[in-house]
């Protein structure tokens, strides 16, 4: 391989509601090889809409890409009301309660859904959206353009709780349950969507002695993300008497460069929009024949993480957190 | 020697695993069969009351009484209230699983009509009647959907503390359903009577389809059954085949799932399976209307949810399905 010669680059837009995992994630995937980051659109989740296009701002300037554009997504989920915020998670500001400086760059005029749509009619078959967030930025991109689920490569989903508990009720993962309706037609789009669970994520954690070799690393960003961690981790402390945290975001990065360190299941997904249970992903097996249709009828199965490979998963995280 | 035995009711829509786990019930020194409440599912209620006569019948147990159950679903009942009270009727459509257990619920064998009556008393009457005459001692094997017993805590708010323990057949914990991929049959016949009897407070054993799937009675077992002279073998011969049908075609397995016989051994003998205690509820509208959501209480939420607070259940999370298999065969293949 000649030095001058370009190495195939997969483009990619993030999604995201920064948020202390979307910012290791955002990170390391600028320090990513295989991929380019032509976008970051923002949505409401860890923290406000407002507040995550901030942070995103703030991101690609910490990164050094303050060129890469930020489009601002939705401020409320597509049945409106107010959005389900984690501020006692991710702190008021997103970030641990860091309270940086405001970002110099600006937003771009288009709001995320366009943004994403104009992205996939440009470049069709060659654009993936990784989504950390509730998805009503990508069902506002399917509603907007019915081609769009057709010609977006990939979407790499970090949502739902598979046959497992979830992390806002029992039933319900906090992304999903952001929009559940948003999720619902993500999920039976007919996009090719890849969808890692918090049965999954939280599989993969990094412990206290993680976080110290990460701060006594010579990563780039080490001590930033070590400092926003700190809030984080005191959270996962008192939620789920874990000392650590875990790598929600980064795991479905991963996933998206690294699918082989994972199995997945092909089913259908569907989310409950109502009642107790609004939120919940369910997955249809496919181990019966129904003897009548239901809901999961006649929906083209997405993949869904089933297993994932951890020693290797952390390894490929520390290695681009702690890049010089 | 007599020892105290376990005073026992079944609920049940028979159905030709209700009739195993009648039978099996009706062998086992372990327990004194008190009475059979009968409710819609695999049947209609009328239909689930002729059958739960003629069983009995058929094995010479006419000294055991039959309650006749809800022919609807406890949301029903409200509107036939209603209906009554305001003249407002929507009518729904119940959930009966005809193609499982044949349009007479015992393999389409047409026996014929039982002689027997039921009892005057409804199942929720009969089911309150026990509680009071033996506090803390009953325990009932509820094997189709909750209506009577969400019924029997409507019409005495001490029954749930009163039951000795409620045995459930129900739910899919962590698994699909088997109505569809979210719902078990029972609890999506009447998954609001099914969310009452959960948080009702009561002692209540859950058994999933999680745990019967497992218990699984084989083509071997089947031969078994079939070489027997055990009345009771000899019956459920006649019966099985269609259901076996269903198992083929519906799961693609050679067997049949003991659904019924595994969660009555559950209350026979409970140290062939093991339990987690955590808040069990049930989801009652939507796409996954009858799904069970178990929360074991491991993890503590930022937000209040509809677990919090609720009274815990027990569920089964594991089966020694070898043990329970032929400890049914032994029931069913040796005579009175």
């Amino acid at each position: 391989m000649g030095s001058n010669e370009q190495i195939h680059r997969d483009k990619l837009i993030i999604d995201t509601d920064p948020g202390i995992d979307d910012s290791m994630t955002i990170l390391m995937a600028f320090r990513a090889p295989t991929v380019e980051i032509i976008g970051l659109t923002t949505i409401f989740g860890n923290t406000t809409t407002k507040n995550a296009t901030q942070n995103a701002l703030l991101l690609c300037e910490r990164a050094g890409h303050p060129e890469v554009p930020v489009a601002e997504g939705s401020a409320e989920p597509l049945k409106g009301g107010e959005p389900r915020v984690a501020d006692f998670v991710h702190g008021s500001d997103g970030l641990g309660n860091l309270f940086l400086p405001a970002p110099t760059s600006k937003k771009v005029d288009e709001n995320a859904a366009e943004f994403m749509v104009n992205k996939v009619s440009q470049f069709p078959g060659e654009v993936s959206i990784l989504a950390l967030g509730p998805l009503t930025n990508v069902a506002l991109a399917i509603k907007r353009d019915p081609s769009f689920a057709s010609k977006v490569k990939k979407i790499v989903v970090l949502g739902g709780a598979f046959f497992a508990a979830g992390n806002v009720s029992p039933a319900a993962e906090a992304n999903i349950y952001g929009d559940p309706e948003a999720a619902d037609i993500v999920f039976t789009s007919g996009a090719d969507v890849d969808v890692v669970g918090i049965n999954i994520t939280t599989q993969v954690c990094f412990t206290d002695e993680d976080l110290l070799e990460l701060r006594n690393s010579k990563g780039k960003h080490a001590q930033f993300l070590c400092d926003m961690c700190q809030f984080y981790r005191d959270w996962h402390a008192e939620s789920d008497g874990f000392h650590g945290i875990f790598l929600h975001d980064p795991v479905s990065f991963t996933a998206l460069v690294h699918p082989e360190y994972f199995t997945f299941k092909k089913g259908v997904v569907r989310v409950e929009t109502q009642g107790i249970c609004t939120g919940h992903t369910l997955m249809d097996q496919g181990l019966k024949k129904w003897n009548s249709e239901n809901p999961w009828s006649g929906y083209k199965p997405i993949s869904v993480a089933w297993t994932v490979d951890v020693p290797n998963v952390l390894a490929f995280v520390k290695e681009l957190l702690m890049a010089p | 020697m007599t020892t105290t035995k376990k005073k026992l009711v079944i609920d049940t829509d028979p159905g030709i695993d209700d009739a195993m786990a009648i039978f099996v019930a009706l062998r086992s020194p372990e327990v004194e069969l008190l009475g059979l409440t009968t409710i819609f599912g695999n049947v209609y209620t009328t239909l689930a009351t002729r059958n739960a006569l003629h069983l009995l019948e058929a094995v010479g147990r006419t000294d055991i009484p039959v309650a006749e159950g809800s022919h609807v679903t406890i949301k029903q009942v409200v509107i036939l209230f209603d209906f009554a009270v305001h003249g407002t009727k929507k009518a729904t459509k119940l959930r009966i699983a005809s193609f499982v257990h044949g349009s007479d619920g015992l393999g389409n064998q047409n026996f014929p009509p039982p002689t027997g009556k039921p009892l005057d008393q409804s199942a929720a009457a009969f089911l309150v009647k026990q509680a009071n005459l033996y506090p803390g001692q009953v325990t009932v094997v509820a094997l189709g959907p909750l209506t009577n017993l969400a019924l029997a805590i409507e019409l005495d708010p001490s029954f749930p503390k009163k039951i000795g323990q409620i045995v459930i057949l129900g739910g899919a914990y962590s698994v699909n359903g088997n109505v569809n991929p979210a719902a078990e049959a029972n609890i999506f016949g009447d998954p609001d009577a099914a969310d009452i009897v959960f948080t009702s407070g009561a002692d209540i054993l859950a058994v999933g389809i999680n745990i019967t799937h497992q218990v699984v009675l084989s083509d071997a077992d089947r031969e078994k059954l079939e070489q027997s002279d055990s009345k009771y073998a000899r019956y459920l011969s006649k019966i099985l085949g269609l259901y076996y049908d269903y198992h083929k075609d519906a799961y693609f397995i050679k067997g049949v799932y003991l659904h019924d016989p595994a969660t009555l051994i559950a209350a026979v003998d409970p140290s062939l399976m093991t339990y987690t205690e955590g808040v069990v509820r049930v989801q009652t509208d939507g796409i996954t209307k009858g799904l069970t959501v178990f929360d074991t209480t491991k993890k503590r939420y930022g937000e209040i949810t509809a677990w919090t607070g609720k009274p815990t259940v027990k569920v089964a999370v594991t089966v020694d399905a070898p043990a329970v298999v032929e400890m049914i065969m032994q029931r069913l293949t040796t005579d009175d």
